[in-house]
């Protein structure tokens, strides 16, 4: 019987996706076990985020409208999801392991003394919530319980899928009870990333080079295949660490985690390490001139070839269905 | 400047873990054990900072038994230009989750006044990400998570972080509380001279007692460790040439996958 509570992050405008796959997965657990989903949400300027909360299942909406929420700021989204909290009693808090999720979860279960899991990939109700995740670089799975009032719990983008089975959520609004003057630490500009570069957390689609591909010279090859994609563009340490890409590109225990409807590692080994950032793909595609590589251990297609004769190829073939 | 870096001993990431089914506690016997690599971003910034400023003083801590950490923080830590190390080590925090592990933590720092708390963003064996920006909000403190860069200034400091899409530029007063990734510095490694020096810095140690806390309990439980969910097996796609292999690919993904 819970009531949950899924926080719906906006960002620079844009609504995370990951707050309507958080909402679809919340909804099948009220379905199953009884209880509400609810969606809060904390904007400045007007907000239209019920249609699409209700769509994807949440019962209510509870939004709370301040000029501070312009631009995120740790200590404020803190203090109004603690009111809401305190006020409205969920028994389970959802926020999505992005950038901002990972900041505030922390901070506010610290706040709430709430047990607090991050970077779920399955949630299931037995007479309390079970919460599972990756450890160990993704070598096993922990189901972890909570105890307490509420938990705060981090879900990884894309860990789970849309649904749109929901009708009309009830609006409501909250008081956030902020204190401005709490606010230490402030986010004084945000530098925003070149036009058209798509983030690798967030992509659907990742292309990712090692070093297979023998020089920083040829990782446009890998880019003109993510480009045909319409993907992000990864990289693994070796390249990064030998300063063939930026490090924003690196995915894997020491970089980021994505978990993308498809993962193309090209000239990529697979050392666990690696694995540890993409291995939750939900389809992986492996190029690598070695049959015998451990990336093809958890890949779904392979093509044991050069990357050099294969990449130029796969881009073009890309390109023809794209145009369809 | 007063600095304090909190780092944990975690099992290197090479170390095998086969499971055939669900268990309920994971065998460690076989782990090397080693420091968490993104405490070492900690580690490095704090000296990093020390050098520059030519003056302060850098105490490390850590929370897991004296016998096992020792070298760590010897070899990692004090070898490496940290000045002294408080190491809890209390058998009752066998398996303590974030939050207590914070709790404890906020408790040895509240000893000091510090002007900068450093922590790794994650452990990378429980993933967590939570514990350095949990004891920012027991110490009252602000934080900034996950900087890519840092610059200080007199009694404030301006920290980047990357974003989704971006870099979002923080500007915090001190005392702070910051969690250190990859891309800030490039740790350096400990000197065999240095080592035998580091044999003489001061360590403490003490437990929950000496503190003048509980132990506090956790808030989370591991039920069971479960194999990963076993992927398909791998489609191997041969064809007489490597374009051949890559038109087939696209089409798999197309009409069978259904991904593009
Ligand atoms: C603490 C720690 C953290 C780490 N964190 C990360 C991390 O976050 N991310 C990460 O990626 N790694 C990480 N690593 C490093 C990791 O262990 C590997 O060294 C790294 O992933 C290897 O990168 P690679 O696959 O590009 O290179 P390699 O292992 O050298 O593999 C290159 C591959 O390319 C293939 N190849 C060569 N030429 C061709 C060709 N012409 N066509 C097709 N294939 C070709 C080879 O068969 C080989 O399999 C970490 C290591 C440590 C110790």
């Amino acid at each position: 019987m819970p009531n949950i509570a899924v926080f719906i992050e906006q960002r620079a405008g844009q609504i995370k996706k990951v707050a309507w796959q958080m909402l679809s997965e919340a909804r099948k657990l009220t379905d199953a076990h009884g209880g509400e989903v609810w969606g809060v949400h904390l904007h400045a300027a007007s907000c239209n985020v019920n249609e699409d909360a209700g769509k994807h299942g949440a019962h209510k909406v509870f939004t709370a409208e301040a000029a501070e929420f312009d631009r995120y700021d740790s200590e404020l989204w803190t203090q109004a999801m603690a009111a809401f909290i305190n006020e409205h009693k969920p028994d389970v808090v959802l926020v999505g392991s992005t950038a901002m999720g990972k900041d505030l979860a922390p901070r506010l279960a610290a706040r709430l003394k709430a047990a607090c899991v991050s970077d779920a990939v399955g949630l299931s109700w037995d007479g309390g919530l079970v919460v599972r995740r990756p450890v160990f670089a993704g070598k096993c799975y922990a189901d972890v319980a909570t105890r307490g009032d509420v938990a705060v719990v981090g879900i990884r983008p894309n860990a789970f899928a849309l649904a749109e089975t929901g009708g009309a959520a009830e609006a409501a609004t909250f008081s956030p009870g902020l204190d401005a003057g709490a606010a230490k630490a402030k986010v004084s500009a945000v530098e925003t990333a070149a036009a058209g570069q798509i983030s690798l957390t967030e992509a659907e689609v990742v292309v990712s080079g090692g070093r297979g591909i023998k020089g920083p010279e040829n990782y446009a090859m890998i880019e003109k295949l993510a480009e045909a994609f319409g993907a992000a563009s990864g990289a693994s340490r070796a390249i990064v660490d030998a300063g063939w890409v930026d490090y924003s590109h690196q995915v894997g225990q020491t970089g980021k985690t994505v978990a993308p409807n498809l993962y193309v590692a090209c000239g990529i080994s697979g050392a666990i390490q690696h694995l540890a950032g993409m291995s939750s793909s939900k389809c992986i595609v492996a190029i690598n001139k070695d049959a015998a590589a451990p990336i093809f251990k958890v890949a779904d297609y392979g093509i044991a070839g050069d990357v050099f004769e294969v990449l130029p190829a796969l881009t073009e073939a890309v390109q023809e269905i794209k145009k369809g | 400047m007063k600095i304090a870096v909190c780092v944990k001993q975690v099992p290197d990431s090479e170390s095998r873990i086969n499971l055939s089914g669900p268990v309920p506690e994971l065998d460690t016997s076989s782990f090397t054990m080693i420091i968490n690599p993104y405490d070492q971003y900690a580690v490095e910034e704090a000296v990093k900072i020390k050098e520059k400023l030519g003056d302060g003083e850098i105490t490390v801590v850590t929370v897991g038994a004296e016998a096992r950490v020792r070298e760590m923080i010897k070899k990692d830590c004090l070898a490496v230009g940290c000045d002294k190390a408080v190491v809890v080590d209390d058998a009752a925090l066998a398996g303590a989750d974030s939050f207590a592990v914070a709790q404890v933590l906020a408790a040895a720092l509240k000893r000091e006044q510090f002007d900068l708390v450093l922590f790794g963003i994650k452990a990378i064996d429980d993933d967590a990400s939570q514990v350095g920006i949990m004891t920012a909000e027991l110490l009252g403190m602000p934080h900034v998570g996950y900087i890519g860069d840092l610059e200080l200034k007199d009694g404030a400091l301006t920290a980047k972080r990357e974003i989704e899409g971006g870099v979002e530029v923080v500007d915090s007063p001190t005392p702070c509380v910051l969690t250190c990734g990859k891309g800030l510095n490039e740790p350096r490694l400990p000197s065999l001279p240095n080592i035998m020096k580091a044999g003489m810095k001061p360590v403490e140690v003490l437990d929950c007692a000496g503190l003048g806390v509980e132990v506090p309990a956790s808030l989370t439980e591991v039920k069971q460790f479960a194999p990963p969910p076993p992927r398909g097996e791998c489609t191997m796609i041969d064809a007489e040439d490597p374009a051949a292999a890559a038109r087939e690919l696209a089409r798999a993904l197309h009409e069978d996958a259904k991904i593009i």
